[in-house]
């Protein structure tokens, strides 16, 4: 038997016999789609949103991580000084460690100013005026130099706690380390999600396609017959299913776009009244990228099992 | 050359073909029979490979099935063409592009797949259909597209399994001359039947089968 093109074995070949093929099935599976718009639709909005949703939470949490980076440097110790340290005293101190390397800047908070921060930040005004005396010892506010490393700030943290007139030495940033944290267990709840919906994409479509190709057994089953491999009966499908991830993956990336759109104007305000110059972070290039990248592997693996599970079965009987 | 040797079929209890021996020559006409359950269609499908024999074995042109896995498979089938009962034709595409499938499969590039789909349709009298939906046509003209899709890749066997069976004597008797057409040109024929009269009407090995056996080869 002559086949013009086919030789087993040889690849150089075959090669555009089977680009050709390719092309068919991807053309073909294409116009298919495109002849039941509202389907391909409601397909294509259920992909773009169950990838939008966890991109968007990962777009607010790099947010959120971008508006706190500056916060962590630099550290600041709260210095409370011994109650026999007079306001003279403690600007002597401050004077002294404000020449120390590393630290960048000392400022003094008398007693008084600190009780009247305190009493107006809490508002407990009557019970702190009928305490006999001020409760509270003169402070020093210790800030480092940006390019302090940890072990600089333990070497300061060190050397504050030997001073004279030094009762405490507290650094500032448990709040940080909670932040930080905080901002930890949420992006792994974003991951957690974002695999969740991923999952539940995959299902989906695999329903989808899953259903296609029962309405369209015969045609495995006919290709199978005359001679055509699983992979030309598996390749429409396949085709579909990256259709699907395709169509999906790029409203998924507009739908994200359009939210950082609507988000920017409240978030920039926000900034604005923090006096920061920080400015929300729109979806970089490589949001689109990774979300059409997921959405195509997603469609491909639905599509791929709903096949295998058929032309299994198909070849059983 | 088709060789069945000792070829059993068992399906729990039932013996749909017991050491079946039969030999059909290349380039030879014949015609499988028997009532229903006979094991005609039994042995289609394991000459298909869409079904594996529990003993014996079958070889096709020197060539033993049993060796034959994965993508041999495939291959395998690509030398036969197969005519079924239902036609088996796909709804969703036009005539022209039914009979094109075996071609599209094997690699032929568009021009020589035109050419050679119109040869086939032209064979079977229905070129003017060409751009037709096939659920359009009449049940013989279907089964005639089927035919075209079987023949046109030129295979070396040309397999039918109940070609005639939902159509009238006349209908039926221009399929059969169909196939006596290709057997002309060098295809070798098996068509499983059961329309005696339209058989015994023509000059050809008839091989009837009852519970899986052979019973009785006669013409020639």
């Amino acid at each position: 038997m002559k086949l013009p093109l086919f030789r087993d074995g040889h690849l150089w070949r075959w090669w555009p016999v089977w680009l050709a093929q390719h092309r068919s099935a991807a053309t073909n599976s294409w116009k298919k789609l495109l002849a039941r718009p509202l389907s391909t639709g409601m397909t294509w909005l259920l992909v773009a949103l169950s990838l939008a949703l966890p991109a968007s939470l990962w777009l607010t949490l790099s947010n959120l991580n971008a508006a706190t980076a500056h916060l962590e440097h630099p550290p600041q110790f709260s210095l409370l000084l011994t109650e026999q340290t007079d306001l003279d005293a403690a600007a002597r101190l401050q004077n002294s460690i404000t020449s120390w390397p590393q630290v960048a800047a000392v400022a003094l908070l008398p007693a008084e100013e600190a009780l009247a921060q305190f009493t107006s930040l809490t508002g407990l005004s009557p019970l702190l005026a009928s305490l006999p005396r001020n409760p509270l010892p003169h402070t020093l506010l210790v800030s480092l130099e940006k390019t302090a490393t940890e072990l600089d700030r333990a070497r300061v943290a060190e050397r504050l706690e030997s001073s004279d007139g030094v009762a405490q030495v507290v650094l500032d940033t448990l709040w940080l380390t909670r932040l930080e944290e905080g901002l930890r267990a949420a992006s792994r709840w974003v991951l957690a999600v974002g695999v969740m919906m991923a999952l539940g994409t995959v299902l989906a479509l695999g329903n989808t396609l899953r259903l296609t190709v029962v309405a369209r057994e015969e045609e495995i089953l006919v290709v199978r017959l005359i001679g055509g491999s699983k992979a030309f009966a598996r390749r429409p499908f396949l085709y579909t299913g990256l259709w699907y991830g395709l169509g999906g993956g790029l409203l998924g990336a507009v739908i994200l776009w359009f939210f950082s759109g609507w988000l920017a104007g409240p978030v920039n305000a926000l900034f604005a009244l923090y006096e920061s110059q920080q400015r929300l972070q729109w979806p970089g290039f490589h949001y689109p990228v990774i979300l059409l990248t997921v959405a195509v592997l997603l469609g491909w693996i639905a599509a791929w099992t709903a096949c295998e599970k058929h032309l299994r079965q198909l070849e059983r009987h | 050359m088709i060789e069945f040797d000792r070829v059993s079929r068992r399906y729990g209890d039932q013996h749909a073909l017991r050491n079946l021996n039969l030999a059909i020559d290349q380039g030879e006409m014949a015609f499988l029979t028997g009532h229903s359950g006979a094991g005609k269609s039994t042995a289609l499908r394991l000459l298909l490979l869409l079904d594996r024999p529990t003993g014996g074995e079958i070889r096709v042109g020197g060539e033993r099935l049993t060796r034959l896995t994965g993508g041999a498979v495939a291959r395998y089938r690509r030398r036969f063409g197969v005519v079924f009962q239902d036609h088996r034709l796909l709804f969703d595409r036009s005539v022209h592009d039914n009979v094109a499938l075996p071609l599209e499969i094997a690699g032929f590039s568009p021009r020589d797949t035109t050419r050679r789909v119109r040869a086939a349709l032209d064979k079977v009298g229905l070129l003017a259909s060409e751009r037709a939906d096939p659920a359009s046509l009449s049940g013989g003209e279907q089964q005639r597209v089927g035919i075209a899709r079987a023949v046109v890749a030129r295979p070396e066997f040309l397999i039918a399994d109940e070609p005639t069976g939902n159509l009238d004597p006349q209908l039926s008797a221009e399929i059969m001359s169909l196939f006596e057409a290709f057997n002309q040109v060098g295809v070798t024929v098996l068509i499983a039947t059961h329309d005696m009269p339209l058989i015994c009407r023509l000059r050809h090995r008839i091989i009837t089968l009852s519970s899986g056996n052979l019973v009785a080869e006669d013409g020639q």
